[in-house]
């Protein structure tokens, strides 16, 4: 035993331990009440500010997800009219490098160069090192299973995706195949093979929050 | 308890009774957000099983396909390997005997997939039947493989060595008789590793999940989504069976392994990580090791030594005589141990890089390795810091000592970095770059930054050009560097790569880079051949020598004769070495090694867009001469005399290969691109705090009643 019995009056006991704490020790009953009422107001007040806090933080992924999507069709029609790397808004570090449309799912998104945390907020983007959407190789597209990219659960083998080019030209891919792995597989990211793209989002797609170790990827064949 | 009796007890009761009543919606509320919240995850779970499969086995790589992979059992030949590694020197050759017999009373066709060591050179190929011996040799891909079905088809024995990937490889047995065994003896020669003093030898005993036969490699993924894109590359019949995790299968494929070492000299000591093993000390330079008996193939081999330390650099040389070349192994070995005493004053110029996508934990991790490498710097050291994004600018308009006052300055300066804007990177290159060269001192670029460029190649060239006496050395920062980049700008600026891919490892990765950058131990390393322009040597260029690494040479002489000079700067005394040619010892498989490092720099400037007509047609020739499987180029072994009847129908089975205990994977580096939000998260909990506010604003006015 580290601590030693103080024999004590049993007055003490109970004081600190009950709930709520008896009268005895404050002035008058008033002023517990009133006490117990600001105590409510400021929990609510707390709880309120939380909770918009936190549903903000939420529907802030969302709408800067759709609405980067927006501004990229001005950036994308100035890309096709022949400029290159035009930023969808001035300070951005990203810009558009394909559209992607999957016409069966009602699809249409502007890939981004880099498929970095701040590029993927805006849209999926693609893996630098990989060749681009549209070209020769294995094109690699990361994004947000639960913004962008969440249209991936839907594919099946056969979908067609088309992938619009920063010229205009146009190519067209069909579904192969798609599987979980571990996001160490860096093998998905090999150039060698037939010419393909790779989309990889987050797994589990229901999953409450991110950081988990699973991808799921999709691998589409150019036809 | 004490009360003091009074006309408001009721009251206090009441009150008493209404905070209790707060207190259980409270505990309710918390209770049902739990359950909801359990009930969402699990909702998640039963949405997961829409696929035919559980994540566990996913991260094992198994297929997400309609493939009955399940059904049935599977009749396999079973297989033994054994393996006999002698090292010599820095260089280990490897003879692995892989034994497939057939209890079956049916003719089968076996398929192995299995590792290598990355490095390794793979030269030998022999069949064995009983007493008899069929060499294997060298041909293209495509007509070993068209031999290999024939000789199938008819019956005749046959073993097939094809490369997958440079570590991965698929051995093809055709036709084992019932209740016959088959012998396959491949060879195979690589470098050692050697890093920080330890020599280092690794076996892969067991092909990780990702590559099990199945796995749709990149090279395979032609047969695409059909029901063929599970199976082994050339048997489309066979369905490979998988011991799966928590398979109550006996392990197969048992293994044993003997290593000779003749380190040249004294060995210090010798360990195996994983595996319990017996040393032999036969000499004060040599070591038998043996793998204790019952070993199955689940987890990799690993063996390591350390030699006598020494002071000065070694020049160690061997040469190998094949038709009208001779083929050289140079290797110069740094001092282990004690610091070099006169290295040569630093001047460091570190550039980090602050565009948008570094923002969050990569813009965390750089500007902490960056701290701890300023405040790492000596008082003979000059130094400055350049930031970039869309423009680029410099802590100091010229290098300055670290001093105590210096290294305040930037130490705020680095803390008040904030990563936004573009990823101008060129401008950030061309300021570090731009210094004079000192001989006194020692130039180093160091380069913070994940890599997410799309002009690689421009800056490649701009590194290039600009490098002169300094070198480069990039530091690769976030879960997703341009890896590509990385590794390129380290070689175009004579420098090295590290990845720093978890926030817990910036310290130890830059403390190992930084110890190894405070001593070169040789700066501009030449080596002058005799006979001039009739050597053919690799890598090129020569990178500085740094404590705790070798570097070395492999050559194609036309002539073994004269002198070699090795030479550099060794801290600020020049430094030399003469090696006579004559002297050398004859050493084996110099020329394979020769090869290997050029089938390499070819394959490397495929990368670089070099066309791949060419560079296929130069890399078979090579491996046709050296006799190498390469990605183009396959062993191929078939014994004559038809062996199975031709009405005996073959049968064909993949061999189950052992998953690895744990999970031991060779740390690629990188990951894949991470792609969720907390978004779900965020407005769930939104949701349950701001229901949970309302129920307390409506206690607190029953309160306030």
């Amino acid at each position: 035993m580290r601590h030693a019995v103080v024999p004590y009056p049993d007055v003490a006991l109970g004081v600190e331990c009950a709930f709520p704490a008896p009268q005895r020790a404050f002035g008058g009953r008033e002023r517990r009440a009133r006490w117990v009422r600001g105590a409510a107001t400021v929990l609510a007040a707390a709880l309120l500010g939380a909770g918009l806090w936190q549903s903000g933080q939420g529907v802030y992924v969302h709408a800067k997800a759709a609405l980067a999507q927006a501004l990229m069709h001005r950036a994308w029609a100035r890309t096709l009219a022949g400029e290159r790397e035009v930023r969808p808004w001035s300070w951005a570090d990203t810009w558009p490098v394909a559209r992607l449309l999957v016409p069966e799912l009602e699809v249409e998104l502007f890939v981004l160069a880099g498929a970095n945390g701040r590029a993927i907020a805006f849209g999926p983007g693609h893996v630098f090192g990989t060749p681009l959407p549209g070209e020769t190789g294995n094109s690699v597209i990361g994004g947000h299973r639960d913004t962008h990219l969440a249209f991936l659960r839907d594919l099946e083998p056969g979908v067609e995706i088309i992938v619009e080019r920063p010229d205009g030209a146009r190519r067209r891919y069909r579904v192969d195949w798609m599987r979980v792995v571990d996001k160490r597989e860096v093998w998905v990211l090999e150039n060698e093979g037939p010419t393909r793209l790779t989309l990889i989002t987050c797994y589990p797609f229901d999953a409450l929050r991110a950081g988990g170790p699973l991808r799921y990827v999709v691998v589409a064949r150019a036809t | 308890m004490l009360r003091m009796p009074g006309p408001s007890d009721a009251r206090i009761a009441t009150a008493d009774r209404i905070a209790k009543a707060v207190l259980w919606v409270f505990t309710a509320l918390a209770v049902v957000s739990t359950a909801g919240m359990l009930l969402f995850a699990a909702g998640g779970a039963r949405a997961s099983t829409l696929v035919p499969m559980k994540p566990q086995d996913a991260a094992g790589g198994t297929l997400l396909l309609k493939s009955n992979a399940d059904g049935g059992t599977f009749a396999v030949p079973l297989l033994a390997t054994d393996v006999e590694i002698r090292v010599a020197g820095l260089v280990a050759r490897a003879v692995v005997r892989q034994r497939f017999r057939n209890p079956h009373p049916d003719w089968y066709e076996g398929i192995y997939v299995f590792p290598l060591p990355e490095s390794a050179a793979v030269d030998h190929l022999r069949m064995r039947i009983g007493e008899r011996l069929v060499e294997g040799e060298i041909r293209e891909r495509e007509a070993a493989k068209a031999a290999y079905e024939r000789a199938k088809q008819s019956g005749q024995r046959a073993t097939l060595l094809e490369q997958e990937r440079p570590n991965i490889f698929t051995s093809s047995v055709a036709n084992i008789g019932p209740g016959e065994e088959i012998e396959v003896e491949l060879e195979y020669q690589q470098r050692l590793r050697y890093e920080q003093a330890r020599y280092s030898l690794r076996f892969p005993m067991v092909v990780g999940p990702r590559y099990i036969p199945g796995t749709p490699d990149a090279a395979l993924l032609g047969t695409g989504w059909a029901p063929g894109t599970d199976q082994v590359p050339d048997a489309a019949r066979i369905t490979p069976p998988v011991l799966r995790p928590g398979a109550d299968v006996a392990p197969v494929n048992p293994v044993t392994l003997r290593v000779t070492l003749e380190a040249g000299v004294p060995l210090a000591a010798v360990e195996s990580a994983f595996h319990p093993v017996q040393v032999r000390e036969t000499s004060p330079s040599r070591r038998e090791v043996v793998l204790e008996g019952g070993t199955y193939a689940a987890r990799d081999f690993e063996l390591a030594w350390t030699v006598a330390p020494d002071r000065a650099p070694r020049v160690a040389f061997f040469t190998e005589r094949r038709g009208e070349r001779h083929y050289a192994l140079l290797m110069v070995m740094p001092p282990a141990g004690e610091r070099i005493r006169a290295s040569l004053p630093r001047e460091v110029i570190f550039v980090i890089d602050t565009s948008g996508s570094m923002h969050g934990a990569s813009i965390l991790q750089a500007k902490e390795a960056l701290e701890l490498a300023v405040l790492r710097l000596g008082p003979r050291d000059r130094f400055n810091v350049i930031e970039f994004n869309s423009g680029a600018s410099m802590l100091f308009t010229d290098a300055r000592a670290a001093t105590p006052e210096t290294t305040a300055i930037a130490t705020r300066w680095i803390r008040a970095l904030r990563a936004q804007g573009g990823t101008e990177m060129a401008k950030a290159v061309g300021l570090a770059l731009r210094g004079r060269e000192r001989p006194d001192r020692v130039r180093q670029v160091i380069f913070l930054t994940d890599g997410a460029v799309g002009n690689e190649d421009a800056l490649f060239r701009l590194i290039a050009e600009r490098l002169g006496d300094s070198r480069l050395f990039t530091v690769g920062i976030g879960s997703a560097p341009n890896s590509h980049f990385m590794t390129k700008a380290a070689q175009a600026g004579r420098g090295t790569f590290t990845y720093i891919g978890k926030p817990e490892e910036v310290k130890q990765r830059m403390t190992e880079l930084f110890a190894k950058l405070e001593s070169p131990v040789l700066k501009n390393v030449r080596v002058e051949w005799p006979g001039g322009a009739q050597v053919e040597s690799w890598p090129r260029p020569l990178p500085d020598l740094y404590l705790g690494e070798p570097v070395v040479v492999t050559a194609a002489l036309a002539r073994a004769e004269g002198e070699i000079v090795v030479s550099g700067m060794l801290g600020d005394a020049p430094w030399r070495a003469v090696v006579p040619v004559s002297a050398a010892p004859e050493g084996r498989g110099m020329g394979v090694l020769w090869a290997r490092d050029k089938i390499a720099a070819l394959m490397d400037s495929l990368r670089d867009n070099a066309p791949e007509p060419e560079i296929r047609a130069a890399v078979v020739d090579l491996a046709l001469t050296h006799h190498l499987v390469t990605k183009y180029t396959s062993l191929i072994a078939v014994d004559r005399p038809p062996a199975r009847p031709e009405t005996v129908p073959l049968k064909s089975a993949a061999l189950p290969t052992n998953l690895p205990d744990g999970w031991t994977y060779d740390a690629v580096f990188g990951e894949l691109p991470q792609g969720a939000t907390d978004a779900r998260f965020d407005l769930l909990l939104g949701a349950l705090l701001l229901a949970a506010a309302l129920l307390a604003f409506g206690a607190r006015r029953r309160l306030a009643a």
